[in-house]
Formats: C-alpha cells, sequence, structure tokens
C-alpha cells in the first residue's frame, strides 16, 4: 500500500463516521502525520470525541479516553506507583496516558496542575514519575478537545501548554443535508464502534517518516519565515509565533504536501495552514489590557497577515 | 595506503614529472627550480605523512586572501616581465610555476588538487615546446601517473564527496588505527597499480599512432626559438685570425653526416667546406667572391651548379653523397664535402657564391636536413709533370688567388726556401705542407697578440698556432710562389658514430685548410696543420660509446620524431596505397586538400597576425585569459565564503527553470485581460479563482500552473514533453485572450480573499 493510498484509506474510513467533514478529517491526518497534537475547539455536539475515536479506530493503535474534570490528578492521567505485597515492592501502574492515541475530553476543566502533567508527554513523549522515566508508544499523539462557549469552572490552558499543539481545529456544523445523513443513521451503536483499522501503527511511522522528507524549497522556508516575522511585529498581536511555531507551520505543510499526493510543498499548503497552526500560539492585544483566549480573533489577523505576505514566484 | 593518500602521492608525483621536463627543457632560471624542487618534496612528505606535525601553518598564512593577494602579485610580476623583457613564454611559464608553488603549499580540498592537475598539464605542454630524448621517458611516467591520479580521482570522489581531510589529522587517524581498520577506508592495491599502468600503456600506444597518423603542418615556429642558435665563427664575409680559437673548445654538436654510400669512417677524416676566402690584407681575411645568387630547382626539388648538369655526364661512382643533420646555426652556409655541386632537401631557396659555397637565403632556426652531392677532386697525373709548370693559369685565376699582403717579403723568401727543389706547383705545396705540420707546433692556448703581422709572428716568432695560422701561412706562401691559393673555412669530422654510422661534428671540430689550384686538376684541398691533440678525441672508452650511443638515439629521435613531417606521412600512406590502392588513393587526396586548405588558412591567419603584431595579440589575449580566472575564482572564492554550494546559481532562487517563465508569461496574459494574480496568493488557489471567473481558460491554466509548481517548488526537472505541453496550453491561452472580449469575464474584486 503507497502512502497516498494508506491515507485514503484512513480519510474515507472515518468519513464513514464523520459526515460531511472532509477538511477537518483531512487535517486531523496532517496532524498525525506531522507528529502533532491537535486540540479541537468547539461547541458540544459537533462530533469532536467522535473524530477522535473514529481515528483511533482507523489505526491499529492502542486508543484511551480521559475525561478531564476538575478533580483529575496527574497519577490519574501518568499511572501510579501501587505497593505489591507479594513482592513487597512499589510497582508503577501505567495510566492511561500510555496509549498511541489518547483523547483529552474537555481538557480545560482540569486544574492547570494536571494539565500541566501532559506537557512532558506531548513535547518529549515520554515521562517522568518518582525520578523514574518512561517512554511512551509510537505513535503517540493527543488529542484534546474544549467547549469555548462554556466559561464556568473552566481553567484556560497556558500558552506553554497551548504551544505544544500543532494545530487547533473548529469543526463547525455540518451541512443541512449531511445533518440530515446523520439523523437518518440507526443509533444502535455508538458510530466509531463499527470501524476496522485499516492502517497499522508501523504504516503510520513510515507515513510519518515519509513527511519529514517533503521537499520544502528554500523560497517556501523564507515565506514562512516571512510569515512568522509579520506576527511579530504586527500591532494587533502582543505575543508573536515561537520558533517552534515557525517549526511547526513547515511540518504541517509538509504533512498536507503528503496527504495531498504530493512531493513537494507549495505556497498554499502553508498559506491553508497558517491561521490553524499559529492562531492559538499567538496573543491578541486588548487596549484594556486584559487578556482572553479569543482564537477567532487571532484566526483573523493571522489570515489578514499571511494575505498581506507575498508568496515567492 | 588509503585512496586518498595515494592521490595525493599520484598528484603530486604528476606535477613533479611535468617540472622535471620543463626544467630540462626550458631554461628555468635556478632559484625558481630550487623552490619549486624544495615544494615538491615538501608537499610529497607531507603527502607520505613523513612530517606530521613537523609544524603548523599559521592561520594568517591559510586564509585564503592572503593567497588571492600573492597570485595578483606574481600576475603583475609577470605582466611587468612580460612587458619588460619580451619574453611572453617564458614569462608565463615562470608565471606558472610561482602559481604551482603557492599551489603545493595550499593542497586542502579537491579544488585545489584540480588546480594543480591542470597547471601539471600546461607545464607538460610547454615542455614539449622542447621536446627532445628524453621527453620520452617522462612522457611514459607522465602517461602512467596521470592515469592513476585520475582513477584515484574518480574512485576517491565515488566514495563520497566529503572534503579532504588536512594533512595534518590523517597520518595521526591512521597510526591510532590498528592495521587494517581504518574506518572502512579503500585500500589501494597492487592490482590498481597494473590495471592503471595498462591502461596508461594502452594510452601510449594510442598517443603514438595519434602522432604518426594526425595530420601535420609544416610550422616549427615553436621549434628552438630561445636564441640556442650556435654561434659560429668564420662564416661571413671576413675573418680574423685567430677567430676560430675560443669557438675550438665547445663540444656542442653542429652536424651530423651521414655517408649513405659508404658505412666507414674516411681514414683522414671528412672536410666539410665551409666558405672560403681569397683576400688578406696582413690581419684578415676577406671573400671578394662573396657575391650570391640563385640557383634554379630542377623537377626533382635538387639544387644542381648550373654547369654540371646537362655538360659532361660525371660517373656516378665519383660522386659522394651526404646527408647532413645542421643544427641551427647562425649562418646560412649549408656544409659539404668538397667540392658540392648539388644540394637537395626542403630548402626553399639555395643560392651559391664565386668559392663554390653553398647558402640559404637565411640562417634558420630549426633542425635542417638535406642532402649534399660532392665530387672530390684528384691530382691528375698531368700536375704531376713538370713540363706544364707555370703557364697555364687563367689571368683572372692569378689576379684573385696570387694577391699577398704588402709586408710579405720574408714569408716569400721563406716559401722559396721550403720550395727550392720543388718542380711543379704540386711539389711545391707537398712542401710547404710538410714544412709547416713539421716545424710549428699546434696548440690553441695562444696569448691575446696584438702583433701588427700576426702571420710573421706566427711563422717566424712564436712558432706556435692552430689551423687558420697554418692554413692562413700556407696559402700566402703558396702565392708568392704564384700558385693561386684560397683558405677554406669549415668543419673536419673525425668522431665517427659507430651505432648509427655518421660523422657526429662538434663546434670544436672547426677547422680552416687551404685549397690551392692546379692547372688541369682544378681547386684541390691541402691541410697543413698537424693532427693536433685535441683534434684526435682518442679517449676511448665506456663513456664515450655510451654518449655516442646517447646521440645516435638522439638523431634516430630527432629523424623519426621530430622530422616527421607531412611529407613522411604521406610517404607512409603511399606504402599503403600499393596495398590498397584504392583506399590509399582517397586517403592521400583527402589528405593533400586538407593539407592544402589548412595551410591556406594557416598562411592567411600568420600574416594578418603578423601585421598585428603576433606578441601583443598573444600578450593581450593572455592577460584577459588570466584575468577572467582570476575573477572567476575570486567569484567562487566569495561565494564560497557565504556557504553557498557551489554551481547554484543565485538566479535560481528566484526564476526556476522554463515552465516558470511559461507561468510568468501566463500571468501577464492573464492580468492583461484584467484577472490579475495578488502576491499573497498561492498558486492553486489562483487556479481555483481563474476557474471561478473565467472557467474557458482554467484547464490551460491548471495545466500551466501543475507543471509550474512541480518544476518551481518540487525541483523536480521536467520532461521535454511537459515543457512542451505546457508551451502549448500557454499558446491555447493566448490565442483565447486575444479573441476574447473583456466582457466575458465576471471580473470579481478582492480576488485574495475571496477563498
Amino acid at each position: 500500500m503507497n502512502s497516498t493510498e494508506a491515507i485514503r484509506s484512513i480519510q474515507d474510513n472515518i468519513a464513514r463516521v464523520i459526515k460531511g467533514k472532509p477538511h477537518a478529517i483531512e487535517l486531523t491526518i496532517v496532524c498525525l502525520l506531522a507528529r502533532g497534537h491537535l486540540l479541537l475547539e468547539d461547541v458540544p455536539g459537533v462530533g469532536k470525541t467522535t473524530l477522535a475515536h473514529s481515528l483511533a479506530r482507523s489505526l491499529d493503535c492502542s486508543f484511551k479516553r480521559i475525561q478531564f474534570t476538575s478533580d483529575l490528578l496527574p497519577s490519574d492521567i501518568v499511572g501510579v506507583s501501587i505497593f505489591n505485597r507479594q513482592k513487597q515492592t512499589f510497582e508503577f501502574v501505567r495510566g492511561p496516558i500510555f496509549a498511541n492515541i489518547v483523547l483529552a475530553d474537555e481538557i480545560n476543566r482540569t486544574t492547570p496542575k494536571t494539565q500541566s502533567s501532559l506537557l512532558e508527554a506531548m513535547s518529549e513523549a515520554q515521562i517522568s514519575v518518582e525520578n523514574q522515566t518512561y517512554s511512551l508508544g509510537q505513535p503517540f499523539m493527543v488529542i484534546a478537545t474544549q467547549n469555548p462557549a462554556e466559561y464556568h469552572g473552566t481553567f484556560p490552558l497556558p500558552e506553554s501548554q497551548l504551544d505544544r499543539f500543532l494545530m487547533r481545529l473548529r469543526i463547525g456544523y455540518p451541512a443541512p443535508e449531511e445533518e440530515k445523513k446523520i439523523l437518518a443513521r440507526t443509533p444502535s451503536l455508538h458510530p466509531a464502534e463499527e470501524l476496522q483499522p485499516v492502517v497499522t501503527a508501523q504504516e503510520v511511522l513510515a507515513l510519518q517518516s515519509r513527511a519529514d522528507h517533503v521537499f520544502m524549497d528554500e523560497s517556501l522556508t523564507d515565506y514562512i519565515l516571512s510569515i512568522v516575522q509579520a506576527t511579530r511585529h504586527t500591532e494587533l498581536l502582543s505575543l508573536g509565533v515561537s520558533p517552534r511555531g515557525g517549526l511547526a507551520l513547515s511540518r504541517a505543510a509538509k504533512a498536507l504536501a503528503l496527504v495531498r499526493g504530493r512531493t513537494y510543498c507549495l505556497p498554499d499548503d502553508v498559506r491553508e495552514l497558517a491561521p490553524i497552526v499559529l492562531s492559538h500560539r499567538v496573543m491578541v492585544a486588548r487596549p484594556q489590557g486584559f487578556v482572553l483566549q479569543n482564537f477567532e480573533h487571532a484566526e483573523r489577523i493571522i489570515q489578514d497577515i499571511v494575505d498581506s505576505v507575498p508568496v515567492p514566484v | 595506503m588509503s585512496l586518498e593518500q595515494a592521490f595525493r602521492i599520484s598528484s603530486i608525483l604528476w606535477a613533479g614529472v611535468s617540472f622535471v621536463a620543463l626544467a630540462l627543457g626550458t631554461g628555468l632560471p635556478a632559484w625558481l627550480v630550487f623552490f619549486t624542487t624544495v615544494a615538491l618534496l615538501v608537499s610529497f612528505a607531507r603527502a607520505v605523512g613523513a612530517m606530521a606535525g613537523w609544524f603548523s601553518v599559521p592561520q594568517v598564512v591559510r586564509s585564503a586572501v592572503t593567497w588571492n593577494v600573492l597570485v595578483l602579485a606574481a600576475f603583475f610580476g609577470f605582466v611587468v616581465e612580460s612587458l619588460t623583457s619580451g619574453e611572453l613564454l617564458y614569462a608565463g611559464l615562470r608565471f606558472l610555476m610561482v602559481l604551482m608553488i603557492m599551489k603545493l603549499f595550499r593542497l586542502r580540498d579537491r579544488g585545489d588538487y584540480l588546480h594543480l592537475h591542470a597547471i601539471t598539464v600546461v607545464m607538460m605542454l610547454a615542455a614539449a615546446l622542447r621536446a627532445d630524448l628524453w621527453y620520452v621517458p617522462l612522457f611514459i611516467a607522465y602517461l602512467a601517473l596521470g592515469v592513476w591520479t585520475l582513477f584515484l580521482h574518480g574512485m576517491t570522489r565515488q566514495r563520497g564527496n566529503q572534503p579532504f581531510t588536512t594533512f595534518a589529522t590523517t597520518p595521526r587517524q591512521q597510526t591510532t588505527c590498528p592495521s587494517g581498520f581504518e574506518h572502512g577506508e579503500e585500500k589501494v592495491a597492487a592490482c590498481f597499480f597494473q590495471m592503471a599502468s595498462g591502461l596508461a600503456l594502452a594510452v601510449l600506444c594510442l598517443t603514438v599512432l595519434l602522432f604518426y597518423a594526425l595530420p601535420r603542418l609544416e610550422t616549427r615556429s615553436y621549434h628552438n626559438d630561445d636564441g640556442a642558435v650556435i654561434r659560429t665563427a668564420g662564416f661571413s664575409d671576413s675573418v680574423n685570425l685567430g677567430a676560430l680559437g675560443p669557438i675550438k673548445l665547445d663540444p656542442r654538436i653542429v652536424m651530423r653526416v651521414e655517408l649513405p654510400d659508404r658505412a666507414i669512417p674516411e681514414r683522414k677524416g671528412l672536410y666539410l667546406r665551409g666558405m672560403t676566402f681569397d683576400h688578406y690584407d696582413g690581419r684578415s681575411w676577406v671573400n671578394r667572391l662573396g657575391r650570391r645568387w640563385p640557383i634554379r630547382q630542377t623537377t626533382q626539388g635538387i639544387f644542381a651548379l648550373q654547369g654540371q648538369e646537362g655538360g659532361e655526364q660525371m660517373a656516378p661512382e665519383l660522386l659522394s653523397r651526404q646527408r647532413i643533420l645542421l643544427e641551427p646555426l647562425d649562418t646560412p652556409v649549408l656544409f659539404g664535402a668538397p667540392f658540392m655541386e648539388a644540394v637537395s632537401g626542403k630548402l626553399p631557396a639555395v643560392q651559391v657564391d664565386g668559392g663554390g659555397s653553398f647558402y640559404l637565403p637565411v640562417p634558420v632556426a630549426n633542425p635542417l636536413e638535406y642532402t649534399a652531392v660532392s665530387r672530390p677532386t684528384t691530382v691528375l697525373p698531368a700536375d704531376l709533370h713538370p713540363s706544364s709548370f707555370p703557364s697555364q693559369y687563367p689571368e683572372e685565376f692569378l689576379r684573385y688567388f696570387t694577391q699577398v699582403p704588402p709586408t710579405s717579403d720574408r714569408i716569400a723568401a721563406l716559401a722559396r726556401t721550403v720550395a727550392q727543389h720543388a718542380r711543379t706547383p704540386y711539389e711545391q705545396a707537398m712542401a710547404v705542407q710538410d714544412y709547416l705540420a713539421r716545424h710549428y707546433r699546434y696548440s690553441l692556448a695562444l696569448p691575446v697578440s696584438d702583433h701588427t703581422n700576426p702571420l710573421e709572428e706566427f711563422l717566424f716568432k712564436r712558432k706556435t698556432g692552430y689551423c687558420e695560422h697554418y692554413a692562413t701561412a700556407m696559402a700566402i706562401m703558396m702565392r708568392t710562389l704564384g700558385v693561386p691559393s684560397r683558405l677554406v673555412t669549415g668543419f673536419l669530422a673525425t668522431e665517427w658514430n659507430e651505432y648509427g654510422n655518421y660523422y657526429v661534428v662538434r663546434q670544436q671540430d672547426a677547422h680552416a685548410w687551404v685549397e690551392i689550384y692546379l692547372p688541369h686538376s682544378g681547386w684541390i684541398v691541402m691541410d697543413p696543420t698537424p693532427a693536433g691533440d685535441e683534434n684526435v678525441a682518442s679517449a676511448d672508452g665506456l663513456w664515450l660509446a655510451w654518449t655516442r650511443l646517447i646521440d645516435h638515439l638522439q638523431l634516430r629521435w630527432n629523424r623519426v620524431v621530430v622530422q616527421y613531417s607531412a611529407a613522411d606521412q604521406l610517404a607512409i600512406v603511399q606504402g599503403v596505397q600499393t596495398g590498397g590502392a584504392a583506399i590509399g588513393h582517397k586517403v592521400r587526396e583527402s589528405f593533400q586538400i586538407l593539407l592544402e586548405t589548412i595551410t591556406g588558412l594557416m598562411e592567411k591567419s600568420v600574416s594578418l597576425l603578423v601585421t598585428a603584431t603576433l606578441g601583443q595579440a598573444v600578450a593581450t589575449g593572455f592577460t584577459v585569459l588570466v584575468l577572467l580566472g582570476l575573477l572567476r575564482s575570486m567569484w567562487l572564492f566569495r561565494k564560497r565564503s557565504q556557504g553557498k554550494p557551489l554551481g547554484m546559481k543565485e538566479e535560481n532562487e528566484r526564476a526556476g527553470g522554463p515552465v516558470t517563465q511559461l507561468y510568468e508569461q501566463m500571468l501577464s496574459y492573464l492580468s492583461a485581460q484584467g484577472l490579475q494574480k495578488p502576491t499573497p496568493l498561492g498558486p492553486l488557489q489562483f487556479v481555483n479563482i481563474v476557474r471561478h471567473q473565467w472557467a474557458e481558460v482554467s484547464s490551460m491554466v491548471e495545466a500551466i500552473t501543475t507543471l509550474y509548481c512541480k518544476e518551481r517548488f518540487g525541483k523536480v526537472p521536467l520532461t521535454l514533453e511537459e515543457y512542451d505541453l505546457a508551451r502549448q496550453r500557454l499558446g491555447e491561452l493566448r490565442n483565447r485572450t486575444r479573441f476574447a472580449s473583456k466582457s466575458d469575464l465576471q471580473r470579481g474584486i478582492g480576488a485574495g480573499n475571496g477563498i
């Protein structure tokens, strides 16, 4: 199975569950291939969890779901050491983070302490517990969801945490026809449960390494840099994109090129991904001085910047 | 030995062979030879690894700026030298050597070695201008080393283009590694050298074949034009007594004489006649009959004296032929045994003077080969009979050849005493010759004389002298006796090379003798000079045999290689012709046509160049070339220092290949129709816009854009078909835009944000 077919089969598989959202599915796969983590942000009920679940089911990988609540503790995520009576020793019991695909549902509902326990896992694909370091399985991808509409009892994600998500994605409401199809479906089983894996973990790793080797022309690197520079110099943003943001954009563009069946990146890839990859990494400047996570606003600013930077010819 | 080390050593040896060839062939200054030798030895030692850690070159010396400044300085030195001395070739060679010395101290990466190789090749080419016998072994070594070096170059390059490790580190690496575990470095096996040497042999064979097969031109403009012409004395219109003295110590070879009709040397040696002198003023001889007139060439290419051609038919066995290879001399005289009647060879024109000497119009700067035919005279019996004496001399002979200087009474008295018993002129001559040979001592070690009459000084005071004194004395004594006589200068060949059966004539064989005229026999040769110690080089031995063998080889080299000419080639072709007549004919025909064309062209261009001063033209061209090279290398250096990969064009960063240009053309067509591509828009997005706004052309735009993206951002080289496709689509688009009215377009505002 070559890479295009593999990617196509994952897309088709997920599309059987998530109706009318090919773009969201494509970007989810891009995120996977770019070894990134995905932050799904939308109102409840548009299929965030289903999307994550379908992706996990489509890959022959382990999948764990963690429901983040305000009383969730770090040990609930990474695992805990338990005293074994027979052996008279402490044994580490691995938490749900030891899975290939981890769904962190409603991540902003838990305390910053617990949220931070994800940091090491997301950036280094390893966790440290009681002076012991455990490396996580590969591929490893965290799909987090959060609800922007509801602010009561939430803890906004810190910038450091946000920066570790490759892209922030909104799913949006489906088109009426698609919604009709959803309604017509027999609700006997969770739709994602019907899916069969189409790609093995090994194949996912191979795809990821292929995405690394997608060719990016030097002029496109310069193009990414000029977008990043523009975010740092605009008046509208109080915090521009970090170097990690530029790197993320480059990686995502390569993965998107691969998903679209190309061996090289185009300016279109960068343009398309810039708002999705960059908007959660910037802080919008407010005259009043109070800062609120307003991703829609940031997205618009990034889009304006992208529309003002000339693409290389 | 690792491949890289072998490559280094072989490169330096290669350059060394070239340098030796150049140093042998041309007069390089001693300091340059010394420095180059030192540089070669040092870099060889470094390449071998013998000098690891001896010294480390300071950073200032290593910096490229220093070297560029040095090269520029050397170049300006070259310019100044070539302008002041006018010797462009030598100045250029010196510049080349300086460049090589610099390169040898700066062998760092592959490029430096390539430069060294280029210098090596140029040096060998320059050395070929003076190709002599020694060139053969050097050329073989050069070929072998060249093949090795190129092999090793290719092999080291295949192993990956990693930069060379510096000399200082390599040996250390090798010493720390146990032998056999050199980081997986490949080693040079013996079979490699066998294979490379076999290839070198093949190349050599091919070279020889090419040398003899390639058409050649009769131009030898470069040969021996450096003033290596041998200076002679006694071959101008006057000769001072004592002029031959210093010449007679010079062992340089003047000519080689083969006798095609006989394989053994003459017992007394072979007289090679040069010029005759008829007037003696007491101090010097003058040739009053020196007016020359040209001899016509017969159809066979022989220049023969008029009287001998048609008249009395000579018995061929009386004639003697000499094949003479004459080195460049400063005199136009054509030497030959007495008395020359005809010459043939590749001679432009031949002149003869009243004394029977043959001349070229001008002295030639190249070795010259010709065949002389001469008829030796013997004393006829009539001249031995006393009754014929002395009335039968023609009047003009007496006027010309019995002239004596005013103060010659003592000499006349001496002559009468010596010849008192002689009854015939021949007997008188024999008496005088015997007297001189017996009573006077031969010596070259004569102090400088300020005597007003050197002849009297010789005859009565010193009684010591050399050939000129003897000959002058005899000629004047014969004249006082009323016998016509004249002085002849030339060479007396005594050194016989038994390997090649020819005479070797050296400068020290220069000689002067006497010819006297007998009423019946004509001119006969008399030589009063006794066989002096210097004349008989009887030091037989191994060394002499060796030098003769070498000289023989040298002559063969001249014959077979240097003198190898189009005529010889034609002879070979004609020889082949007997085998296959039709093919041979065709080859010869086309060959001659080719030759004629090329010679015509050459003549034309040479005449053009000569009018525009050849030297200036060459100097200008060379200067421009060197300047361009320097500029180029500086530019390369600048690029390298900026960390950009070599060979990548800067323009590439903006404009890609041909399809990118087509794409830009397409954009301009579209914008002419009001469909402008906003610069922040990606190419695919623009296709979408076109699709919405002007669907008719979207297929063409899409095709071109796809190819453009592939070429521009994918850096995928496009095939010719793809390029043609893009051009075709562009042509269609242009036709559409031409016929489209602007109303066809539903023009949209804000195309940039439209998607």
